[in-house]
């Protein structure tokens, strides 16, 4: 991973010139190993700021969160965020900018390069240990993953506990930064993108259909998935009935006719159409950042669902989000050549 | 009633008590530890770590049946109250953690007026407690909330691991009731057992956990800092979901919802569903106005009802150290220490 | 059925009264159960009113507790299940289920003089205090009572308010300015800061919407009210009724069951998260 000591320098002369209102970084957590998002608004803060393996979070949500707490002040600092941002990170940074939630000069993209390397998988890093517990950890140049245990320490092979999503990243850089940390790696050791989708879409209808059948019975809808996902901006959200907006103008009639369009019961149906409703709602839009599936606390598979909407949108359209800032969503635009043979 | 279990045979009684009751034990699928029907001929493993979901989830399920309702025209609705029939069941490798959670939720639920769901399901569930060696997560902190390793609160049994065999302690008639049931499977236990369990329990109580202050030290320093800014800060990061709530054996939150299954005329099942103070639209009034609209407001209620409100009002507090809350929030917020930081002064 | 704390018990509509029309409507209904199988009050406590595939609302029971023919509910129409209320005819069946809450201690206040200060759709929820006040009036010193609305057409119980007078010195007003209106022009805070109450002997009891309690509440400690003279009546999203649900939930206390009356010397102790 790239240099701490620079990122933390760069976010010093920004805090103290005073050109962004806070940085979003790292700092170590209590809770546990990995890396709890930090809020650094002083530049007498910036040494709390880490980057390594356990760096998991997008960061790109609170693009998201701190504009909607913005929302409710009276005279909001309208200087911008800056951020620091893997090649995953970045790429959900660039949807939110090609879908107009967050402009340009609104964040400070501090891009930061994984390298030959990426992200810790907690669970698989724990299922490696066997039961013992881990304090601390991190990967070398070398390939491995170094443990610090409750006693002593021990090291396992990278590979076998590296995140799913990074053994399938090629964007081992943020494709759009203000400031860049790390090299410009382009060859990985890495398996192709999208292999666990395609794989799976390679079983028998009724395997797939009874794997997502047991997978939603699990699901308790306590919402992490949503929360964490920076494409999931919405206010109202049609499967979430936990939110609602009222304000001065919302009538009576707007809150008795609003439709219930799933029930609060964690049933199998209702899970299903949620999830699937997200997942339809990410088409285009999904970078795989791999929030969704290492939140849930009952780790159902997510990235094989909301995955394959960005498999379906470059085997349809040739179409890659969160690459090209400029780029338009692909929901909002068309081509001549898009293919429209159900039009007759 | 103390008794011995040897490991050997801990199958066949499960078998055995599966003739009359639906059995569930810890069990590991799709990469985590959780609570799941005993399957015919499958050992029982009980691994060092904690399940995921807890043990409140036998006595307040995701979704509760209240009644059923079904209008007809010109005529009173007809009203079949739907309380539990599933049976009796018996859970094993319960942590006492989850044990001393259950003791919680029996004063929040059958207090008077009771709830005759849960007070039904309660009836009908054994809790076969086991103690912990070792602390199961590296957020555990039970010996700061009142609880141990070995704590027998809200169990109905409680079993130590010695060795080749399992020393089994009768809490509660129901507890006894099963061992008397199946009593061929046990030998009685010695004083030397005895001794050894003794040994074993406090070997438990050795190994490092977490730690808060004292209960009224929480407590007061919540109080005192109640409108610190700091709030704000510790909850910046969170993300307003349902899993340190939903995973907590003592969290009870939940909401009624009617769910039609026929429009015309209307007919459907009024149900309970779990509900959760971090969802920003828990306090909402009709009319818009929310009474906790930020996250530090909301950090903040469930840190307050946990280690404030209810010792307040029951003289113990609610959170039972399992840790749950820690390991599996998304973003690391952490109750012991915000717990330690309020506590401590928080600062202006 | 008995025992089962969140069964509703089904209640016929006998009456509708529109007290108000327009965005905010209020309607008054009268309800009564057919098997015999009500349940008596007392005053400050609510009932949860039940549409059957629409859900449940905490209503407070705005009939005086020496009325045992019907409970009386005035509802704002203001969402989901307030609509499907709205809806209803005579003769329709609600589900009821309750009493829930606590109740104003007015067997503490024999003897003291009472001043009544509500707002809008606020008047319901004091209405059975003020109507038993005024039936056992011997029992009771001076009965004063302060009520206003945005315009005279939204005013409630404007008859019984009108035969009222003589029994109890009633004081009425309108937000905004009206042709041919007669009483006091402003808010109901100023309304009361115009004709200075006197904290002797006197309890004071307020309920409608919160920035009128707060102005309220206000005024009152300037003209010499203490905490414990002054008492609300206040609202949370419930559920369940029966502290159980964690809705209402405000510090230690579940408004459902330690609400929703409280003096102010109670409340101020409270976190204002109602």
């Amino acid at each position: 991973m790239a240099i701490i000591e620079d990122i933390r320098a760069k976010a010093k002369e920004l805090l103290e010139s005073e050109k962004v209102r806070a940085v979003l970084g790292y700092r170590r957590s209590t809770a546990g190993i990995l890396a709890e998002p930090a809020f650094i608004a002083s530049p007498a803060d910036v040494d709390e700021l880490v980057i390594d393996a356990t760096c998991v979070e997008n960061l790109a949500l609170y693009l998201v969160n701190e504009k909607k707490r913005q929302k409710g002040e009276r005279e909001p600092d309208t200087r911008p965020l800056a951020i620091v941002a893997k090649g995953c990170d970045a790429r959900s940074v660039a949807v939110l900018l090609q879908e107009n939630y967050i402009s340009r000069d609104e964040v400070v993209i501090l891009g930061v390069s994984c390298g030959n390397s990426g992200v810790i998988d907690e669970r698989k890093l724990n299922k490696a240990l066997r039961g013992k517990q881990a304090k601390a950890a991190d990967f070398d140049d070398a390939g491995n993953c170094k443990v610090t245990l409750m006693d002593g320490e021990t090291s396992v092979p990278a590979a076998d506990v590296m995140a799913d999503r990074c053994l399938e990243c090629e964007v081992a850089f943020p494709q759009v930064s203000d400031f860049f940390y790390g090299e410009k790696v382009t060859e990985r050791d890495f398996s192709q993108r999208f292999t666990a989708v395609t794989a799976f879409a390679e079983k028998a209808a009724e395997e797939r259909s009874e794997f997502w059948a047991h997978q939603f019975d699990r699901c308790i809808r306590c919402y992490a998935c949503r929360a964490v996902c920076p494409m999931c901006y919405c206010d109202e959200c049609v499967v979430d009935s936990t939110n609602f907006v009222v304000d001065a103008t919302t009538t009576a009639d707007d809150k008795a006719n609003r439709i219930c369009w799933i029930n609060r019961s964690a049933c199998t149906s209702e899970n299903a159409m949620y999830h699937m409703v997200r997942a339809i709602h990410l088409a285009g839009r999904c970078t795989d950042c791999g929030e969704c599936e290492r939140v849930c606390p009952v780790n159902i598979p997510l990235r094989l669902l909301n995955t394959m909407l960005e498999h379906e949108a470059l085997e349809a359209f040739e179409y890659k989000a969160g690459y090209d800032p400029e780029q338009p969503s692909l929901i909002s635009s068309f081509r001549d050549e898009d293919p429209n043979d159900f039009i007759r | 009633m103390e008794t011995i279990l040897r490991k050997d045979r801990l199958g066949e009684w499960a078998a055995k008590l599966g003739e009359q009751a639906q059995v569930f034990a810890p069990a590991f699928a799709d990469e985590i530890w959780n609570f799941a029907p005993l399957e015919q001929g499958t050992e029982i493993a009980f691994e060092g770590i904690n399940t995921v979901r807890s043990a409140k989830e036998f006595v307040f399920p995701q979704r509760e049946v209240l009644y059923r309702f079904q209008l007809s025209k010109g005529q009173q609705p007809e009203i079949t109250q739907t309380l539990p029939a599933d049976g009796a069941k018996v859970v094993f490798g319960v942590r006492p953690c989850d044990g001393r959670a259950m003791v919680r939720n029996d004063k929040v639920f059958t207090c008077a007026p009771c709830d005759p769901y849960f007070q039904t399901r309660r009836d009908q569930v054994v809790f076969i407690g086991l103690a912990c060696a070792t602390p199961p997560s590296p957020n555990c902190f039970c010996l700061s909330v009142g609880g141990s390793p070995s704590s027998e609160d809200g169990l109905d049994i409680l079993m130590t691991e010695l060795g080749d065999r399992y020393h089994l302690k009768v809490i509660t008639a129901k507890g006894g009731e099963i061992i008397d049931r199946t009593a061929e499977f046990f030998e009685k236990a010695t004083e030397a057992d005895s001794s050894e369990v003794e040994k074993a329990h406090t070997a438990a109580r050795e190994y490092p956990q977490r730690t808060l202050a004292s209960m009224e030290k929480v407590a007061e320093g919540i109080k005192r800092n109640f409108e610190s800014p700091q709030w704000e800060e510790l909850a910046r990061a969170c993300l307003g979901c349902g899993a340190c709530t939903y995973l907590c054996p003592s969290c009870h939150c939940f909401d009624i919802s009617d769910e039609i299954t026929r429009q015309s005329p209307v007919a459907g099942e009024r149900v309970r569903t779990w509900d959760n103070c971090q969802f920003p639209d828990f306090t909402m009034h009709t009319s818009g106005h929310n009474p906790r609209e930020t996250t530090g407001t909301r950090l903040r209620q469930r840190v307050a009802h946990k280690l404030l409100y209810f010792v307040e009002n029951h003289n113990m507090q609610q959170c039972t150290g399992c840790g749950r809350c820690i390991t599996h929030c998304p973003v690391g917020i952490d109750i012991v220490k915000v717990a330690n930081i309020m506590e401590e002064g928080a600062g202006a | 059925m008995s025992g089962n704390l969140y069964l509703p018990t089904m209640a016929r509509i006998t009456a509708i009264r529109q007290e108000s029309v327009g965005a905010r409507a209020i309607k008054t209904f009268q309800v009564e159960f057919p098997n015999g199988d009500g349940f008596d009050h007392d005053c400050g406590q609510c009932a949860m009113l039940s549409v059957f595939g629409k859900g449940e609302s905490m209503i407070s029971i705005a009939s005086a507790p020496m009325i045992k023919e019907y409970k009386q509910f005035s509802i704002m129409r203001t969402g989901r299940v307030t609509t499907a209320i709205h809806d209803m005819k005579v003769g329709d069946l609600i589900g009821v289920r309750g009493p829930y809450g606590n109740t104003f201690p007015l067997n503490e206040w024999k003897g003291r003089n009472l001043v009544f200060i509500g707002g809008g759709v606020g008047l319901a929820p004091i209405w059975p205090v003020i109507q038993t006040a005024i039936a056992n009036s011997d029992d009771f010193g001076k009965i004063t009572v302060f009520y206003g609305s945005r315009t005279s057409s939204d005013l409630m119980y404007r008859d019984e308010l009108e035969a009222m007078r003589g029994a109890a010195d009633v004081n009425l007003s309108v937000d905004v300015a009206e042709d041919g209106w007669e009483g006091y022009t402003g808010f109901v805070p100023s309304n009361l800061m115009d004709k200075p109450q006197s904290p002797e002997n006197t309890i004071a009891i307020t309920c409608g919407p919160p920035i009128m309690i707060k102005f309220v509440i206000q005024n009152l400690k300037e003209m010499g009210f203490t905490d414990e003279q002054i008492y609300t009546t206040i609202e949370n999203k419930m559920k369940c009724g029966v502290g159980k649900c964690g809705r209402c939930n405000v510090g230690k206390d579940y408004v459902c069951v330690s609400g929703p009356v409280y003096s102010w010397a109670q409340l101020k102790d409270l976190p204002q998260e109602y």
